[in-house]
């Protein structure tokens, strides 16, 4: 016993200890935090207020069109727009412009008197005075409403301010229009209503669930253990290589016995990876609790799947599951070649067993109880993936998880079994790659 | 020599591969205290006899005793065995490597660092502590090996081809802390195909080859069984006499003198007489031992 924990606290060290492993496990919720922290940051750096003269002779247009650019009217309109998309689970360019119009310092409007001058000499005062900083902008409106409007700004790239002025001058012409027509602003706000639907899930307490959301998170989960399990499968394939390539295997042999050895290994890699998986669903649960506190963001998430501790509990025990049925895999593949490039050649049909599970996945998301939904989630070798997908799309009863936990776990049982036959012999045969003939004459081997 | 002094016996093991005898009923004993040569050609079943008496596999038939009991799981630490085919973690720090094998045979973290401290200083590669194997020459990685060979303090001492990529001092190093070993009265088997290392170290020897015992025993003894018809001569003229006198079987010329192999009936003071008398002059005559290396030719080129 206390050698198969000197061989897990090895195996461990040697993973976590490398520079791969902090680069590795830093890199990703750096990457997540960077998707989602930094736009944000960035754009809460409020701009300069606009200095804007509206040039508006008829005097109809220009009042409405400063009521329109008021603090208080962009607040309303933001909060209209923030409903209209806050159930969208993926951040469109149309809602994230919507969401930092509130982020800007609004405008200044500067006085100006037109009265006795010309269009050109207009023109000409402005332009000096945008010159010379006095002012950001300015807006022609014309005579009569079906004449062009002119905006004239110094920071034509604010697409911010400009995306404002445009609605401002929009809604006060529709407004002007419908005055002209007779008709009020309210009758056209009935008449215009859009029909809503709203895609709801209902889980297994009748409450309702968020479709969209889930369907993401839901991928999330099967990648994740999907790109785990890659990792770590080749992890294991290169240290039992090394341990062969470099005849190290032999002192190890004589030290312990050869199942201490691999199961150590197994162990300590896999320790290894839930470290990382650890630090990740750590950080994630960190950067969804800052997101929350960030008011500006937090709408946006009110849509997001409820995650319970449970669910973490299942996520990682079905990562430990997959784990050990593909590590062992490896490591059988491992002491059968003799290089590490061999390795990767014979790497390919375990990979391939995973990216079939992953793209079971899909399947589940989509229908989480039909009977092929249970069937791959029960499965050894696609379980792993396939079952997490599922508890988070739709957790299914107790008995089917207890079931994928049992037959996964009778899986890993044979499958080690496999591996230590074949891992005892094949490590000591130097020279060439078994071929499978040798490595069943191994298995039944005494 | 009493039984006790007996460290390990192995009693007609065999392992066979499919239908290839690699060992095939081979018994000896090994003495304690001494250094005992493991000698034979290449594919000669010593790698499979030496895994078998580690534990790394297990014979067909037959037993292996190990301090008077049948080797288990645990005689495997007081076994230290440097494999003919060795090596390091390339991508781990020498003192990583060296507590890893040194927790293997059950030695506590703290005892496993005082002892690396120690053996590291002696082998004088102490400032290579924190240095990955890769940042390491070949000679220098064979005594981080060799240190994870003896780190826990085996009582029995398997090498394999150990003196393989070191340069004469170290090989010399290495003979001086065999020596010391075997001192403390601790056993070593010796594997090389060095026949003259062997001849200067081994006390007993055992050859073996296509998994059979040839010869065994001390090498005194083994020497004087093939030494009684061996005589080195230096004489002027007479050369034609030396091809024709009777019981000489086989001539080898050295650089200054020849080395007659006499037939066993042969007496050689009967062809010293004739040489004397016929005029020709003698300024050597002597007999002399076999090499170990004339031995292995003989017996295994014989065998061929």
């Amino acid at each position: 016993m206390r050698k198969f924990l000197a061989v897990v606290k090895h195996e461990y060290r040697k993973v976590v200890l490398r520079w791969s492993f902090l680069i590795g496990t830093l890199l990703f919720p750096l990457l997540g935090l960077g998707f989602a922290v930094v736009p944000a940051l960035i754009f809460s750096i409020k701009g300069e207020p606009t200095r804007i003269v509206i040039v508006d002779r008829e005097g109809k247009l220009g009042p409405r069109i400063r009521s329109n650019l008021s603090p208080e009217k962009i607040a309303q309109k933001q909060a209209e727009a923030l409903k209209n998309t806050s159930l969208e689970p993926t951040v469109g360019p149309k809602q994230s412009t919507d969401s930092l119009k509130n982020l800007t310092e609004g405008f200044v409007f500067v006085p100006f008197d037109v009265n006795g001058r010309t269009d050109e000499q207009v023109r000409y005062e402005l332009n000096s005075m945008a010159a010379e900083k006095k002012i950001d902008a300015y807006l022609i409106v014309p005579k009569d409403l079906s004449g062009k409007f002119e905006f004239l700004s110094r920071k034509a790239g604010d697409f911010v301010a400009s995306g404002m002025l445009e609605d401002a001058v929009n809604d006060a012409v529709r407004s002007e229009r419908l005055t002209q027509a007779n008709i009020s602003e309210s009758t056209l706000k009935q008449i215009n209503q859009k029909v809503e639907i709203e895609t709801k899930a209902i889980d297994e307490h009748g409450r309702e669930k968020n479709s969209d959301a889930l369907l993401a998170a839901s991928f999330v989960i099967g990648l994740m253990i999907y790109i785990s399990l890659t990792i770590y499968g080749q992890v294991i394939l290169g240290a039992v290589v090394e341990e062969k390539e470099t005849r190290i295997a032999e002192i190890l042999f004589s030290s312990a016995r050869p199942f201490e050895l691999m199961l150590g290994k197994l162990v300590g890699v896999g320790l290894a990876g839930l470290t990382q998986l650890g630090i990740w669903v750590t950080s994630l649960a960190l950067l969804v609790g800052f997101l929350m506190l960030q008011t500006d963001i937090a709408p946006l998430l009110a849509g997001a799947p409820h995650i319970t501790p449970l669910m973490v509990g299942y996520f990682l025990l079905f990562f430990l599951l997959g784990y050990f049925l593909f590590a062992s895999i490896f490591a059988l593949i491992g002491s059968m070649v003799t290089t590490v490039q061999e390795g990767s050649q014979f790497a390919f049909p375990p990979i391939m067993l995973m990216l079939v599970g992953f793209y079971f996945s899909f399947a589940v998301i989509r229908d989480p109880s039909s009977p092929l939904s249970f069937w791959v989630s029960i499965a050894p070798f696609w379980a792993p993936i396939t079952m997490p997908v599922r508890i988070l799309a739709e957790t299914p009863p107790f008995w089917q998880i207890a079931l994928s936990i049992s037959i996964n776990a009778i899986a890993i049982c044979g499958m080690v079994w496999l591996c230590a036959r074949v891992y005892r012999v094949g490590m000591l045969m130097y020279g060439k790659r078994a071929t499978l003939p040798e490595v069943w004459k191994w298995i039944r081997e005494r | 020599m009493g039984e006790d002094d007996v460290t390990l016996r192995v009693d007609s093991i065999s392992k066979s591969f499919d239908d290839f005898a690699a060992v095939d009923d081979l018994s000896f004993n090994v003495r304690a205290g001494r250094i005992f040569g493991f000698l034979g050609p290449n594919g000669a079943g010593k790698t499979t006899t030496i895994r078998m008496i580690v534990g790394i596999t297990i014979p067909d038939s037959g037993e292996i005793e190990l301090f008077g009991k049948r080797i288990n799981g645990t005689d495997q630490d007081h076994i230290g065995y440097l494999p003919e085919e060795r090596g390091l973690y390339k991508k781990t720090k020498v003192i990583d490597q060296l507590r890893y094998f040194a927790a293997l045979k059950n030695i506590p973290q703290s005892e496993a660092d005082r002892r690396i401290d120690r053996w590291l200083g002696r082998m004088e590669l102490s400032e290579w502590k924190n240095k990955k194997t890769t940042d390491l020459s070949k000679g220098m990685q064979q005594k981080i090996q060799f240190i994870a060979t003896v780190l826990h303090d085996p009582d029995l001492l398997i090498l394999d081809e150990p003196f393989s990529g070191l340069d004469p001092v170290n090989v010399e190093f290495m003979i001086d802390v065999l020596s010391e070993f075997r001192q403390t009265n601790k056993t070593v088997i010796f594997s090389t195909h060095l026949m003259e290392t062997a001849e200067r170290l081994c006390h007993d020897i055992l050859l073996i080859n296509k998994g059979k015992k040839v010869i065994s025993g001390s090498l005194r003894k083994v020497k004087e069984s093939y030494g009684r018809n061996r005589v080195a001569v230096r004489v002027d003229g007479a050369n034609d006499l030396l091809n024709n006198v009777s019981g000489v079987e086989s001539i080898a010329e050295k650089a200054d003198e020849k080395i007659l192999s006499m037939r066993p009936d042969a007496d050689p003071q009967e062809l010293l007489r004739s040489l004397v008398s016929s005029g020709a002059k003698v300024t050597k005559f002597e007999y002399v031992e076999p090499t170990l290396n004339d031995i292995f030719i003989e017996q295994i080129g014989g065998a061929k």
